[in-house]
């Protein structure tokens, strides 16, 4: 995850410290990954903003509006020395520095949706209207690989949280604090109130929630909500969610009856146990050909650097998988990638990898070793089968793999003698050598269907890639269906570049996790950028009004196949599988009769659209026009024809 | 639903070197395809939609079609029982269909332009390589 409370990626000790450690230990061949454009690098500059970044002012007086008018004490029904006990939630929320809330309004959150917009004057946290509860939550998913911290969202009882209860997962198995609140009438007696009411609201999603509670009392609520802050954002991370009663929101209390608000204390991740990660690092540095897995590593910016420190310091190779991970080593480094053909790893290294299952059973009939770092070894419960099957490594770390690697790299340091570092150096020239051919053959390989129409996706990516060049930009949706274009023709050089995907391989993230994740870097002057599906955008299309009223700066790009096409192929082997032909493999999956007008969509939503665009010639203009949008702070839409992958 | 764009769509100087550039190695010699391309075309779009994995054109996708090294006989058995559980098995189709699918993709372009001469794909390579 990322931090947007520093514009660089530098963390306590910065990136420029670590390459200077690095390259004086190998008078220069140690290979770093650093641009030769770059070397020297600047006194921690920070990127110059790519779109308009708000002022103070401009951020109060947009508050100011949305709240509609000055904040004011209640007047009505509230004696002197007396508050709506709603407002005593707002002054605990504050406790948690939410900039955001996100909404779908419902009555049984009636009275905290006051006290936010009129006790505390719709600032931090303000509110963001979502037009369904999946996409509000699923901004808040995205927000918090961005931001680093978790967004409230709020949501009405049952209707609303079943609703939001999809994203919810998709946080949950994407290990990303969300922190929900469902409102509902704990006594309820009105047709509708019943419905929205339960006795036990939270075992409706308890199955992909870190924690949940009932919060009957004011002091209650106050200690479980720093609990459920706390607990969230502690590794492994999690969605957290407490029920809390209309009733209670509503009740009026005397100044003197107040419960003490406690102070926020966040936990230190777990850290792996020393001797074990001594001998992980006698494994690594004694290995011919480690290999290092990183997965969910990099929660914050110092997460990156150490991983490309391990890396450059061990000159092994780091593959970070499809796109399950998140944004956790340089794309276009040397040591990016499996090492290339005939590299064979005799220590491998999982970091929060879920699943080491299949290579520890290879590696195991072979003699090979493998050792895991991970959070996931604390996991609790789960009904849902996302932890994976069970792996018989060689060595198993229960630990944040973050908060493990200086430890480890550490260790990995002391047992390098000078000779070893000369192999290392050796080794680390063979894989730069590798990756460099192999980046030269993929890029070699998006030429073919290069002036074609429907577009191919390397042009699709491409010529993106050649309008934002100069830009501080960030992928902020998944590239699960764009293979690895991005991270090829892109260079995802920051720690930023990529939020992830889904978490939960469930369709309908990317968009308003794009959103979210824009919101984030909103602050920064980031330029972001979704490439989403013609299928995700169909789940929560309203999230595009939600981006446009909250001028959230965004370049949405469609990749439109007109199809759920993953299922057309999936269809197609079931067809084929049974020999009753392809005739009928594209009924219930694809989207085309009639073709749907995404830009003509986005118009209705009030955002830029161009589209839909089918031919490559006209790609960079239609760029170019919808970033000036972007630029100056709007969201915009361009709609592409693509080939299906 | 899909076409070639010209060669002078591609950008200035791309047009005149796409036609001699060939990426990849030509196919190794192989028997003059015997079925009609043009309804294989069809075939492979509509009929049994093999655009789905392979691009509409066999150039993209994965994995590629072109350059076809399988002769018609081992494309015909291939495409009947695969190696991969990814593919299809297309155990039905009558086998004209199948000789006119596989007529259509020998006549796809096996030629791709060079990257150094899509100057997108030239300035990524030069980037690259600047990162030591």
């Amino acid at each position: 995850m990322g931090d947007s409370s520093e514009r660089s990626s530098d963390g306590p000790l910065g990136r420029r410290d670590f390459f200077k450690g690095a390259a004086a230990g190998a008078a220069g061949l140690i290979v770093t990954g650093r641009s030769a454009e770059a070397a020297p690098e600047p006194e921690v500059a920070p990127a110059p903003p790519s779109v308009a970044v708000p002022t103070e002012a401009q951020d109060l007086a947009y508050a100011q509006a949305q709240a509609g008018a000055a904040v004011a004490p209640a007047r009505v029904g509230v004696a002197s020395g007396q508050q709506p006990a709603s407002d005593f939630m707002v002054d605990v929320l504050k406790k948690l520095d939410f900039d955001y809330v996100a909404i779908n309004p419902g009555s049984a959150f009636a009275g905290l949706h006051e006290s936010l917009i009129n006790y505390s004057g719709n600032r931090t946290p303000e509110i963001l209207t979502a037009l369904h509860e999946e996409a509000a939550i699923a901004m808040a998913h995205g927000y918090a690989k961005a931001a680093g911290k978790p967004m409230l969202v709020c949501v009405h009882g049952t209707v609303g949280m079943l609703h939001g209860s999809m994203a919810l997962f998709q946080a949950w198995a994407d290990r990303v604090p969300v922190f929900l609140i469902v409102g509902q009438h704990r006594n309820p007696t009105g047709v509708i109130n019943l419905p929205h009411s339960a006795q036990d609201m939270g075992s409706i999603v308890r199955d992909f929630v870190k924690f949940d509670d009932e919060t009957t009392t004011l002091e209650r609520f106050a200690e479980s909500t720093l609990r459920a802050y706390q607990i969230a954002t502690t590794p492994p991370m999690g969605p957290v969610l407490l029920s809390v009663d209309a009733d209670l929101q509503e009740e009026v209390i005397e100044a003197k009856d107040r419960p003490r608000i406690p102070e926020l204390v966040r936990p230190s991740p777990p850290q792996g146990e020393t001797d074990a990660v001594r001998e992980a690092a006698r494994l690594l540095v004694n290995a011919e050909s480690p290999l290092l897995l990183p997965r969910k590593l990099a929660r914050t910016p110092r997460g990156w650097d150490l991983m490309i420190e391990l890396a450059e310091t061990l000159q092994a190779p780091v593959d970070v998988g499809t796109y399950g991970s998140w944004q956790d080593f340089p794309s276009w480094h040397p040591l990016w990638g499996n090492g290339g053909a005939g590299y064979r790893a005799d220590v491998t290294l999982g970091l929060e990898m879920s699943d080491m299952s299949a290579l520890a059973r290879a590696a195991r009939a072979s003699g090979r070793k493998t050792i895991s770092i991970s959070s996931e070894h604390l996991f609790q419960h789960s009904n849902i089968h996302d932890y994976g099957r069970y792996a018989d490594v060689d060595l198993a770390i229960a630990g944040d793999a973050e908060a493990t690697l200086p430890s480890l790299i550490e260790e990995v340091k002391k047992l390098i003698t000078a000779d070893r570092k000369r192999v290392l150096t050796e080794r680390g020239s063979k894989i730069a050598a590798a990756h460099k051919d192999a980046h030269k053959r993929y890029v070699e390989n998006a030429s073919f269907g290069w002036g074609n129409s429907p577009i191919s996706v390397p042009r699709m990516i491409a010529e993106l890639g050649a309008q934002v060049q100069n830009d501080d930009w960030a992928i902020v949706s998944g590239h699960q269906f764009t293979g690895d274009w991005q991270r090829r023709l892109m260079n995802f050089d920051k720690h930023y570049r990529y939020n992830g995907d889904n978490g939960g391989f469930g369709i309908g993230y990317d968009t308003p996790g794009s959103v979210g994740a824009a919101l984030a870097h909103k602050r920064q002057g980031r330029l972001s950028i979704g490439i989403v599906g013609d299928g995700d955008l169909n789940f929560q299309p309203g999230v595009l009004w939600t981006a446009v009223h909250h001028k959230i700066p965004l370049l949405l790009v469609v990749h439109n196949n007109r199809a759920y096409h993953a299922e057309v192929m999936i269809v197609q082997r079931m067809c084929g599988s049974r020999g009753r032909g392809m005739a009928n493999a594209s009924i219930g999956s694809v989207i085309n009769d009639p073709p749907i007008s995404y830009s003509g969509m986005a118009k209705a939503y009030g955002m830029y659209a161009e589209g839909p665009i089918d031919n490559p010639r006209d790609l960079a203009g239609a760029y170019q026009r919808a970033l000036a949008k972007v630029r100056s702070g709007e969201p915009a839409l361009i709609d592409v024809i693509a080939q299906p992958r | 639903m899909r076409s070639r764009v010209s060669g002078a769509g591609l950008g200035a100087g791309i047009g005149a070197i796409a036609l001699s550039a060939v990426l990849v190695a030509q196919a190794p010699a192989l028997a003059p395809p015997t079925g009609d391309a043009k309804r294989g075309q069809e075939l492979f779009e509509k009929t049994y939609k093999c655009y789905a994995c392979h691009g509409y054109d066999g150039q993209t996708g994965n994995p590629r079609l072109v350059p076809m090294n399988r002769t018609q006989e081992a494309f015909l058995a291939y495409v009947r029982k695969p190696a991969t559980p990814q593919m299809p098995k297309f155990v039905d189709p009558p086998e004209k269909d199948l000789v006119d699918v596989y007529a259509y993709i020998r006549s796809i372009p096996v030629a791709a332009p060079t990257p150094d001469s899509i100057p997108l794909l030239k300035g990524i390579i030069e980037r690259r390589q600047q990162v030591k």
